[in-house]
């Protein structure tokens, strides 16, 4: 029955997800902020500048130091205010963005629990160094370690780049992770090594190749100025995404931080979010 | 027109006096080619491959066959030379086995081409997912492939596809009824052609029958007989067409992300291996009518275009040889043998000389009953030895054997092809539909595929025979 196999896998591979559109409705904004005041007023208007894309008709609800003490109070008013989108930063109510370790309690539990992605912004009393003005998002890339078929990463991607801006799509191979499928099958007598390391590694990189192909078809007819580009490639997941970031001066980096099987932050977008912190992260 | 290997015998023949073949002898290779029958009939409970049973009585009956001394060893003459040949080659088909080498080569390398899965992908986007017109799409694309490519590899290519794009539709329910349907078709799209399977290659080399006359034949029962397969499995596993707006919209989304393109690796390639394709059709239907090629056979034709084909790959052409089906054409080399044994046995003599009771009832009643007869036989064991012997002794008919256009042979075709849609071991075909069956862990046992399949093979054979009783 190997020829049974030989069409079955012609025809699944034939089988591609095809994107389809949906723009992200964001009417209401819910700043979180630990500051008080102007400063606070300050912060909700460097957000609002910095999601201009979002256009004017979205209403701004400020949470300041004050409204909030512990989490669950902010969860209250999150529950209340119903947001399409919280925009915060990390270490809310601690003095720990000090040392660029964690997230802060406050959203580590916000993007686990709250149904609306989180904008996480640069903490505002940090100094950037990497040159970001935080002037808009002409430059976004999405990340993920499984693109083929995650509309909804590509559409909240897509909705937040301004127009004529660019959107990277971007899928990285774990290199390592492969590397020890690649060291089981060269054990095993049956399999061709190289065949199977040529052709699954063909295929792995084909099926988010087709995917974008298709994204960019569709958001054409929708979005005819943004720009889509791709990247598919194999390395060290932090690593190659970290390089990518750097190298193509991304204003927004959008990703999933939610995973079915777990409660604790998505694997890859955690190390991610700790460590990128001068680039602001859209979290899914 | 007598086959080439029959003329081959009969040159040895005339060298080589046959003595007289004792009666008790007759009935031992008698009981050997019923043991044999049954043996392939069990041959998935006994493990082993068609090739080696029948290749085991090859040996045995040609071992027996020289020391009752029936075998007619020596020299025979070939264009006036005189060559030394074992007794076992001339008897093989040679003209048989280059068509299903050749074809099978050429299949396989046209395959890579993306050919298939392009036209196979289309019209599951053209059905826009709805699945009564998938049934006729899928039901219509089964019956063509089984008659230009064969029928094994028609049922591999629409059953693989049918699992991958009913799942995508989430339909999976309707897959049972589908590949049933599917695998019974395999075998009326079979009778098409002269070259769409083995037991017409069989018979209607046999008895001299042209590609074009066969097609004008079949063709009018196989456009019937589809229509009423695909109407009856629409009925009975109530496939319908999608009720909804909102039905319609989803499956068309769906099947939207079939890349009909994705197969293709080379556009050249592709489009060589249809026109390829179109030619080699065009060759096989007029290798009749056609100078030179008319002496040189339809085996030459098969491999010449599957040689042609392999010249995009001949660096890994080896690769291709691997995947050629050598039980297959072990299987047929070692049944001619033995069949050939049991002619100088006298054992196809004593079969048809009861087959001359059936014949002598007449054109109506006569080939009715073998069409009945080919296909109860058929449905349980192979149906390749069957056409394989019923057309020998139609070839030793006086007047059968001198008339292509006698019924009594399109009664074998019909008989042969049609008796494997009554169980699920009748042909190679519908075993590849119940594999593919159980390969999705659908239920289905031997009693359960009888009871589904009944029906259809029932009105297929009643067509069949009204068919070649009053239009043949």
């Amino acid at each position: 029955m190997t020829r049974v196999d030989q069409f079955e896998s012609a025809f699944r591979a034939a089988d591609k997800p095809v994107f389809e559109f949906l723009q992200p409705v964001v009417e209401r904004v819910l700043v979180v902020t630990d500051l008080r005041g102007a400063s606070a007023t300050a912060f909700r208007d460097q957000a609002r500048d910095f999601l201009a894309v979002l256009g004017n008709g979205v209403q701004w609800d400020l949470d300041d130091g004050d409204s909030f003490d512990t989490i669950k109070v902010l969860l209250e008013r999150v529950n209340e205010r119903k947001p399409d989108l919280i925009c915060t930063y990390r270490n809310l109510h601690s003095e720990a963005w000090r040392w660029p370790y964690s997230l802060g309690e406050y959203l580590d539990v916000l993007t686990q629990i709250v149904a609306c992605p989180v904008l996480v912004l640069p903490h505002p009393l940090v100094t950037r160094t990497n040159g970001h003005t935080l002037q808009g998002t002409d430059i976004v890339m999405a990340v993920t370690t499984h693109l083929a078929g995650d509309d909804s990463l590509v559409n909240n991607a897509a909705g937040f780049t301004n127009d004529d801006g660019t959107l990277w799509l971007a899928h990285v191979e774990d290199e390592r992770g492969f590397g020890r499928f690649i060291d089981a099958i060269s054990k095993i007598d049956a399999i061709d090594t190289d065949t199977a390391r040529e052709r699954i590694l063909a295929q792995m990189l084909k099926e988010p190749g087709d995917y974008i192909r298709s994204c960019r078809e569709v958001i054409v007819t929708h979005r005819p100025t943004v720009h889509v580009q791709k990247i598919v490639t194999v390395g060290s997941r932090l690593t190659e995404f970290r390089r990518l970031i750097d190298q193509y001066s991304v204003d927004l980096l959008v990703m999933h931080t939610k995973d079915e099987d777990q409660s604790a932050m998505h694997g890859l977008a955690y190390p991610l979010a700790v460590e990128l912190r001068e680039t602001p992260l859209l979290l899914l | 027109m007598v086959s080439d290997a029959f003329a081959l015998t009969s040159a040895t023949e005339q060298i080589h006096d046959v003595t007289l073949v004792p009666l008790g002898v007759t009935l031992l290779f008698m009981a050997l080619l019923v043991v044999m029958i049954l043996c392939l009939a069990l041959e998935e409970k006994l493990h082993a491959k068609k090739s080696v049973i029948v290749g085991l009585f090859a040996v045995v009956t040609l071992f027996l066959g020289a020391a009752f001394d029936l075998l007619p060893f020596g020299s025979i003459t070939v264009g006036g030379h005189e060559i030394d040949l074992p007794v076992y080659v001339p008897a093989i088909n040679w003209n048989v086995i280059a068509i299903i080498l050749g074809s099978s080569l050429f299949v396989d390398v046209t395959s890579r081409s993306g050919l298939f899965t392009w036209i196979a992908i289309k019209l599951t986007r053209a059905s826009a997912g709805d699945p009564l017109k998938l049934l006729v799409y899928y039901g219509v694309m089964t019956v063509v492939f089984s008659a230009v490519l064969n029928n094994v590899t028609a049922m591999i290519i629409v059953g693989s596809l049918t699992g991958v794009s009913l799942k995508r539709l989430e339909r999976d329910n309707l897959l049972l009824g589908f590949l049933i349907v599917e695998g019974l078709l395999t075998n009326v799209g079979g009778l098409l052609t002269l070259i769409s399977s083995v037991p017409n290659i069989i018979v209607g080399t046999t008895a001299g029958i042209s590609f074009a006359r066969f097609f004008v034949v079949a063709g009018p029962f196989v456009l019937v007989a589809t229509v009423v397969t695909l109407w009856l499995g629409a009925r009975i596993f109530n496939i319908r067409r999608l009720a909804t707006p909102e039905e319609r919209e989803k499956s068309a989304r769906l099947v939207l992300g079939f890349d009909e393109r994705d197969g293709i690796e080379s556009n050249a390639f592709f489009w060589f291996g249809a026109a390829m394709l179109i030619a080699f059709i065009a060759v096989i239907a007029t290798a009749s009518v056609l100078p030179l090629i008319r002496d040189l056979g339809m085996g030459y034709v098969a491999i010449t275009f599957g040689v042609i084909m392999l010249l995009r790959f001949k660096a890994v052409a080896d690769k291709f040889y691997e995947a050629i089906d050598w039980d297959l054409l072990g299987f047929f080399a070692a049944l001619f043998v033995v069949i050939n044994v049991m002619e100088h046995a006298l054992v196809l003599e004593i079969i048809g000389k009861g087959l001359a009771h059936i014949i002598g009832l007449g054109d109506t009643l006569g080939t009715g009953l073998i069409v009945v007869l080919g296909a109860a036989a058929s449905s349980v064991t192979d149906n390749i030895p069957l056409a394989a012997m019923l057309a020998k002794i139609l070839a030793a008919n006086p007047v059968i054997g001198s008339d292509p256009n006698s019924p009594f042979w399109w009664a074998v075709v019909f008989g042969a092809n049609l008796g494997g849609n009554l169980t699920p071991i009748g042909s190679a075909s519908t075993l590849v539909a119940v594999t593919i069956i159980h390969k999705y862990k659908l239920n289905l046992s031997f009693v359960g595929f009888v009871t589904r399949a009944l029906p259809f093979a029932g009105v297929q054979i009643l067509l069949a025979v009204a068919y070649v009783v009053f239009f043949v």
